[in-house]
């Protein structure tokens, strides 16, 4: 199998994740739910995953790192602390379904920061047109997750904080492999998924809290804590966590976060770009071929989407599927992005890279494009 | 044995709370608040030693970390709290 759909989940992952799992699965019950050594145990284990998330994403306290069941959720806790119903949001134009469709279902009026394909001072400039004073939040991806484009949130978090909007970062496709400094970004919230580029089990997700932000619950029940009272507790992560935690995953995640601290951001970033690189020469070659990549690489992470003309997007996807290679055909949740760049229509077919993906997969891929152009 | 319980809002919270006595030298353990002293219902205390608290305060100030409550249990077993 040649895996390249890790925008969507880390197919390949360090050993050490499958085997804290298991591990956990044999060893660790619930934390907070008992004194005894396997509640300990979860317990010590949950800590240890909020300090290596806190130390990765740069945040003082690890209090203030949530567990969630995915970026989705993390995302929805973030939009629904900040944004209230028929509030005004400012969002860009590569935004996944995850930020869009709670905006949709909190009646929200959206404005699009759109700026064109790998612009990012368009972008910018897009943003610095749309956040009036109106505007209650801006939310923004880091990382298209289905073009690469880096957006340029750093600049876009300063402006936030200039006017004074809360700022919330979809790290979704970046966490893992570009540096994320929730101090100095002063966002309000980062929602991320544990099981892309954190390698982590599907299952695991994490959403970072600015110290003292405010929160609202999407479930409230049993958290270990304040067990007389019917109201959740006011303090993190509590306030957030109601119910079992998924311990195994929660150890998987660990593991994964140390494989990243181990490797470095930096130098997976380089590995993948590496790929992206290679993909674009190899697939800008065949006749028929249109490939969507950055003229400068610095604003492109390890994910390129591209098209065959006279065939469905999807139609390349189940191609190559069936010659066991993995790709993600469609609009891959994110109409938006598609809009942005004009691929509405044809959805594209996106190819994504990890840190286990090697040179030899992207010439499998290449030569499996060139193959179906005869 | 006389000890002290330094109870916290959370378990999260005990964590940070031993781990900065830990880096400090100062031996800690976390354990369940005992039912009689805790009026909200489950937390988390984090016990150390009679001749610790008072180092364990100047640490736990310095990191910013406020205990809810401080206990001393007596050599009856009884509980009693300590005014800080």
């Amino acid at each position: 199998m040649t895996y390249l759909d890790s925008a969507a989940t880390t197919l390949q992952k360090p050993t050490a994740v499958a085997q804290a799992v298991f591990s956990a699965m044999g060893r660790m019950a619930s934390p907070g739910r008992g004194g005894h050594k396997p509640a300990m145990l979860a317990a010590e284990t949950a800590f240890a995953c909020r300090e290596a998330a806190a130390e990765l994403f740069h945040l003082e306290d690890p209090e203030n790192v949530v567990f969630t069941l995915n970026a989705t959720h993390a995302l929805n806790l973030a939009i629904k602390s900040v944004v209230k119903p028929g509030d005004t949001v400012v969002v860009s134009g590569y935004e996944h379904n995850a930020v869009t469709r709670p905006l949709a279902a909190l009646g929200c009026q959206v404005k699009v920061a759109r700026g064109p394909l790998f612009a990012s001072q368009a972008t910018l400039a897009a943003f610095d047109t749309q956040v009036t004073p109106e505007v209650s939040c801006v939310i923004c991806t880091h990382v298209s997750n289905v073009f690469g484009f880096i957006l340029p949130v750093e600049e876009i978090a300063e402006l936030c904080r200039r006017r004074g909007v809360p700022f919330i970062l979809d790290a979704s496709q970046s966490a893992g492999t570009l540096p994320i400094h929730m101090d100095e970004l002063g966002c309000a919230f980062a929602g991320m998924p544990g099981h892309k580029g954190l390698y982590g089990p599907q299952g695991t997700g994490l959403l970072l809290c600015r110290a003292g932000q405010e929160t609202a619950t999407l479930l409230e029940g049993g958290t270990g804590s304040l067990s007389a009272k019917q109201e959740m507790p006011d303090f993190l992560p509590d306030r957030l966590e109601a119910g079992t935690h998924n311990i195994p995953g929660i150890a998987g995640l660990l593991e994964g976060l140390r494989f990243v601290k181990r490797k470095g951001e930096a130098e997976i970033l380089r590995h993948e770009r590496a790929l992206v690189r290679q993909t674009v020469e190899g697939l800008s070659a065949v006749p028929g071929v249109t490939v969507y990549a950055a003229q400068a690489p610095e604003r492109q992470g390890g994910v390129v989407s591209f098209n065959l003309a006279n065939m469905d997007c999807e139609e390349v996807g189940e191609r190559l599927g069936r010659m066991d290679i993995a790709v993600r055909a469609g609009l891959h949740c994110a109409p938006y992005a598609h809009q942005s760049a004009g691929t509405l229509e044809t959805g594209t077919v996106r190819v994504s890279f990890s840190a286990f993906n090697r040179s030899a997969d992207v010439k499998r891929l290449v030569d499996a494009v060139r193959g179906m152009t005869r | 044995m006389v000890y002290y319980l330094i109870v916290c809002r959370s378990l999260t919270y005990a964590q940070r709370t031993e781990l900065a006595l830990d880096r400090a030298g100062i031996t800690a353990h976390i354990m369940r608040s005992p039912k009689v002293i805790d009026s909200e219902g489950c937390s988390h205390s984090v016990k150390v030693s009679e001749r610790n608290l008072a180092p364990a305060l100047v640490v736990l100030a310095r990191a910013g970390l406020s205990p809810k409550r401080v206990f001393i249990m007596a050599s009856d077993g009884s509980y009693k709290e300590v005014l800080l």
